[in-house]
């Protein structure tokens, strides 16, 4: 598997023969990512971006001069074999390694890249990764909190809610974001009315809604599942209710609108957008090309974040004139409002991406999604 | 006041519901000492029939007030046959056995009509057709009561009415009632009580399709583990109302209803179902045989 990957990559090469760096050592990049097991999409997609990135690079004369060569180690989704892959990656002398998918094998890999001193870039999340304080770590996926807090923003800095009643179920994941979601609202000095609950699954959501609407609120923001957040619009609608409902990311599903029916036109959802949905010319163009070279969409915005690790560790390159490890983590730390593919970022010291991906959508009368927040913009 | 109003009716709109299951689990309980517990499934069947015919038989045309009677009537008809048949294969073999037989071979049952219409339809949500009725709604002390809950209300203490002087002022529902007190005597009297125990499986399931056609009309939703939810809900309003009992049942599921609405608007959302269960618990302490259930007390 991984040779033909390598026999990909140096046919490749060989097509771009009449570039002016022939003789120059390549950049070697590295991509660790699941190439088979359970997330072979997800880990193809890593390998798939990077390599396109790397081609389009390569056609405009490489970096600095020379050429970018990626080699890819499959470490099937599996902590042992990403250990494996994180020494094969080293001894190939890669600058960076973009990948891998799954928390776990990033995690795995990790101190073998600190002290080989290779920059890491991967959309794990898990809070074990900040732990060490690997200086070569860099997440690019936004922290496990991130939907929470763009949540409190958006209710209380961007639509100045003033009365905001917090709807969840009972599950572990609904009410974990609902409370998340109570305590930054809060923590921007928002104003929580009540935080109601609904038995999930029963339908009959009228006596907690009608109770709520006594209080009249602005917002219901409700945290769980898209079959019941569809009824609960259909409902507030039935009741009478004017508040806007705003729904977390587990609403999004072509269900919602289908059962919320009339009432879900208007409707905000906030979540992450799939990949063709993303608003930055930037992404458009990077989702068509993708398309266009691999006949599919990138299987989900993983692949664009990762997409983005390459994207930063380029730039770097090309700014720092130099590929030494000390010089590019430096630029990396301190990089300002990078413009991503998913939206604009940073990374804080412990290589924590701040900026967040997230996205507020209004569901439109044909059940399509519109992004109203951020504002689409050219940049 | 307005929110009272609302409560009110958003209580009787789920209680006519549970009412109209309920009366399934009461007949079958009244005339054989069984609690069919496949008898939330059945109601769920009869939703995605009904579901099926609005969506499955007319394309892209709008479905009409002609469609929606005719899902009603072949959803009674499918599902009352499957009582039918369910009393057939899964109860009468059992009749002369241990009562926990019966028992075993309801909840069997019960399994295999949820994961027949999960293979059948699919275990997705499954959404019904909007504007199936008309969007109305009226403003009445500061309530907004729509359309299809008048519909249900209305429908429901229509349908629980008719089998009311259905089961008291016919000559079969005579049969029916003297087959609940005594299968033995009513024999001897000359009733057939294989018809009897028959038409309660066909009653029931009837009504329970209605009920189980309300919630997908009025959730516009269907899923293939509904039939739980809605079958211990009906249940609990059959055991409330005092089991075997036909005006307890409707009398249950209204009260359920209501008992749910203001448990949820006025104590805590969060508390819903435990406020709810609480106070069954302490109706029953004070009431063992249920509200209405003096007949039962008698026949133990």
């Amino acid at each position: 598997m991984i040779r033909t990957y390598m026999v990909g990559a140096v046919s490749a090469l060989a097509v771009l023969g009449s570039v002016p760096s022939i003789g120059a050592p390549p950049i070697k990049i590295g991509v660790q990512a699941p190439i088979t097991g359970s997330y072979a999409e997800e880990g193809q997609g890593i390998e798939r971006a990077v390599k396109l990135l790397a081609d389009e690079q390569n056609a405009k004369g490489g970096l600095l001069g020379r050429q970018i060569e990626v080699t890819t180690c499959d470490d099937e989704g599996q902590a042992a074999q990403a250990a494996i892959c994180g020494r094969q990656l080293t001894n190939d002398g890669v600058v960076a390694v973009i990948g891998s998918y799954t928390s776990g094998a990033a995690l795995a890999a990790e101190p073998i890249y600190a002290r080989a001193n290779v920059i890491q870039t991967s959309d794990g999340t898990s809070n074990d990764l900040l732990e060490r304080g690997y200086k070569t770590w860099f997440g690019n996926a936004p922290p496990n909190s991130a939907e929470a807090e763009f949540t409190a923003h958006y209710l209380v800095d961007v639509r100045h809610f003033t009365r905001i009643a917090v709807l969840t179920d009972h599950s572990s994941f609904a009410t974990g974001l609902a409370d998340a979601v109570v305590a930054d609202v809060k923590a921007v000095k928002g104003n929580i009315i009540e935080k109601a609950f609904i038995n999930a699954g029963s339908q009959n959501f009228t006596p907690v809604l009608t109770e709520l609407k006594s209080q009249s609120p602005d917002v219901i923001y409700f945290s769980g599942y898209y079959s019941d957040g569809g009824l609960v619009r259909a409902q507030m609608d039935q009741l009478g209710i004017k508040a806007v409902f705003v729904g977390g990311d587990a609403n999004q599903n072509v269900a919602f609108a289908k059962i919320a029916g009339p009432a879900a036109a208007g409707s905000m959802i906030i979540n992450v957008p799939a990949p063709q949905d993303l608003p930055y010319p930037a992404a458009k163009e990077f989702v068509a090309s993708y398309k266009a070279k691999y006949g599919s969409l990138p299987p989900s915005v993983y692949t664009l974040t990762n997409a983005d690790g390459m994207r930063a560790v380029m730039q770097a390159i090309e700014q720092t004139k130099s590929t030494d490890p000390a010089k590019l983590e430096d630029y990396l730390h301190n990089m300002k409002d990078f413009q991503g593919l998913t939206g604009t970022f940073s990374w804080n010291d412990r290589g924590e991406r701040m900026g967040s991906p997230f996205v507020a959508f209004e569901v439109e009368a044909d059940g399509s999604y519109k992004i109203l927040y951020p504002v689409p913009k050219a940049s | 006041m307005g929110t009272f109003v609302q409560q009110v009716f958003n209580g009787l709109t789920v209680g006519g519901i549970y009412a109209l299951i309920a009366l399934g689990y009461t007949m079958v309980y009244g005339v054989m000492r069984l609690i069919n517990f496949a008898h939330g499934d059945l109601c769920i069947l009869g939703a995605f029939i009904g579901l099926t015919m609005l969506t499955g038989a007319i394309g892209s045309f709008q479905p009409g007030i002609a469609l929606l009677l005719l899902a009603f009537v072949v959803a009674i008809v499918v599902v009352a046959a499957a009582g039918l048949v369910l009393e057939f294969v899964a109860y009468r073999p059992l009749r002369k056995a241990d009562r926990l037989a019966a028992v075993v071979s309801a909840l069997g049952a019960s399994m295999l009509i949820e994961n027949g219409i999960m293979l059948i339809w699919g275990p997705e949500v499954h959404v019904f057709p909007a504007g199936l009725l008309p969007a109305t709604i009226w403003h009445v002390a500061g309530a907004s009561i729509a359309f299809v809950q008048v519909m249900i209300i209305i429908a429901s203490v229509l349908l629980m009415a008719a089998l009311y002087l259905f089961v008291n002022h016919t000559r079969f529902g005579t049969a029916i009632r003297a087959a609940a007190i005594d299968q033995d005597t009513a024999r001897l009297m000359g009733i057939n009580v294989n018809r009897v125990i028959a038409s309660v499986f066909v009653i029931g399931p009837a009504l329970g399709a209605i009920g189980g056609l309300f919630v997908g009309i009025y959730y516009r939703e269907a899923y293939f583990t509904m039939g739980w939810t809605y079958g211990l809900y009906a249940f609990i309003a059959a055991i409330l109302g005092g089991i075997g009992n036909i005006p307890g049942a409707m009398l249950g599921g209204v009260l359920l209803g209501l008992f749910n609405a203001f448990a949820a608007g006025y104590v805590s959302s969060s508390w819903q179902d435990a406020i709810t269960f609480g106070l069954l618990i302490a109706i029953l302490l004070v009431r063992p045989t249920g509200l209405l259930g003096e007949r039962v007390a008698e026949k133990v």
